[in-house]
């Protein structure tokens, strides 16, 4: 059970990775070399809020989530890893 | 918008407070509106005088739109800016409070209803501080969609004051900018729940801003508006406004701009040309009214 979990979360991580430096324009940084627990916005991966924009649609279209508890879910965009616990978490529902 | 954890928040001056809005409220009742107005010409000539860091702000407008003015001739400008701003203050506060009546002639809004009829999505309105933009936004109440106005906290009371804002089951919301990414979660949540979200396009304050030409001279102008915009699909409305003469106001929404992204790579520069189409929008606004462009700010300067 747990294996699968993970092997899911994994599977999120790769696809998200893939969609941010797509979608995001990350330019001289390939998907496998954003780290799983870096930090996305400012230090790090130095995203800004219009690259939360694009995190926000992209979570619309490519997950069929629909970000809108500001207080709840702003800590899921700290890393690929807290996005990816919620997408796994919210598709389950 | 950007992430700006740190930066120092940015203090508006007001000219205007509790009081002065008693006051000019008590000379609407007692000698009407242009007595109101009458008794303007001497607290704007104090203005003038003594509120150094707001003529410096206007200067920068007004150099480029009346270029070639001398010293006395600019500053005559900048007393005609600060009157017609006045004006248009105690317009705003007695067409609010019900006391007096406008006439408010509408451009574009039939184009406005057939974008909401069309689309489950709202769009971004992008108003300036040119004319009377919180009259305007209280026109468009018959949409029958929530508008959450994008602003900063100091903005707020005198805004909500202005605009009856904390009142229960109002159309207006507001959305603070300095949120960071609370902001640009309310902002996308709005638009796809159908409301319409007002930003204001002319001011940078310490935003993201790409510099475009205005007047003869390149400008700062924030792109956050478009980014969303082009982000999210969702039209860009422009709001514009303008005082035409005594009890008169023009909401003019005729301008429909839809930024999108065809090259990934280059998103910047694609925002750039939206950037500065609004800017010719509002370059064009400046010829037709030049004495009601309100950016007492220089957007010139990075």
């Amino acid at each position: 059970m747990e294996d699968k979990k993970e092997q899911e979360l994994d599977e999120i991580r790769k696809k998200l990775k893939e969609l941010l430096v797509t979608n995001l324009n990350l330019e001289n940084i390939k998907p496998e070399q954003i780290k799983d627990n870096e930090i996305l916005f400012g230090e790090g991966l130095g995203l800004d809020s219009l690259d939360a924009v694009e995190i926000v649609v992209l979570l619309q279209r490519n997950f069929d989530l629909d970000v809108k508890n500001m207080n709840e879910e702003k800590k899921i965009f700290y890393s690929v890893d807290t996005l990816s616990r919620y997408i796994l978490e919210k598709r389950k529902r | 918008m950007q992430t700006n954890k740190g930066a120092p928040k940015i203090i508006a001056r007001k000219r205007g407070n509790v009081f002065g809005f008693w006051f000019f409220r008590v000379l609407s009742k007692l000698f009407g509106l242009r007595g109101a107005y009458g008794f303007l010409y001497f607290v704007c000539l104090y203005y003038l005088l003594f509120d150094r860091q707001t003529t410096i702000g206007a200067l920068a407008y007004v150099r480029r739109r009346f270029a070639g003015s001398g010293f006395l001739r600019s500053r005559f400008y900048i007393y005609r800016l600060f009157i017609s701003q006045g004006k248009q203050l105690i317009d705003r506060y007695v067409a609010i409070s019900g006391n007096v009546r406008f006439d408010i002639k509408l451009e574009g809004t039939g184009q406005l209803f057939k974008l909401l009829r069309q689309r489950q999505e709202g769009f971004i309105l992008l108003a300036a501080h040119v004319g009377n933009w919180q009259v305007a936004l209280t026109t468009l109440k018959n949409l029958n969609r929530t508008v959450h106005l994008v602003m900063r906290p100091e903005d707020n009371p005198a805004v909500e004051r202005s605009l009856h804002i904390s009142k229960e089951g109002d159309f207006v919301r507001i959305i603070s900018p300095e949120a960071d990414l609370d902001g640009i979660i309310q902002i996308m949540h709005a638009l796809k729940e159908g409301d319409i979200v007002s930003i204001m396009g002319d001011r940078k304050y310490n935003f993201d801003a790409l510099n475009v030409s205005f007047l003869g001279d390149k400008a700062y102008f924030p792109y956050g508006a478009f980014a969303i915009a082009a982000a999210a699909n969702c039209p860009v409305v422009v709001l514009l406004s303008a005082r035409i003469s005594y009890k008169r106001y023009l909401v003019d929404v005729r301008n429909v701009l839809y930024p999108r992204y065809t090259d990934a790579a280059g998103k910047q520069e694609e925002l750039r040309n939206f950037v500065q189409e609004f800017a010719t929008i509002l370059d064009r606004y400046t010829q037709e009214y030049p004495y009601q462009c309100f950016l007492f700010h220089d957007i010139w300067k990075n």
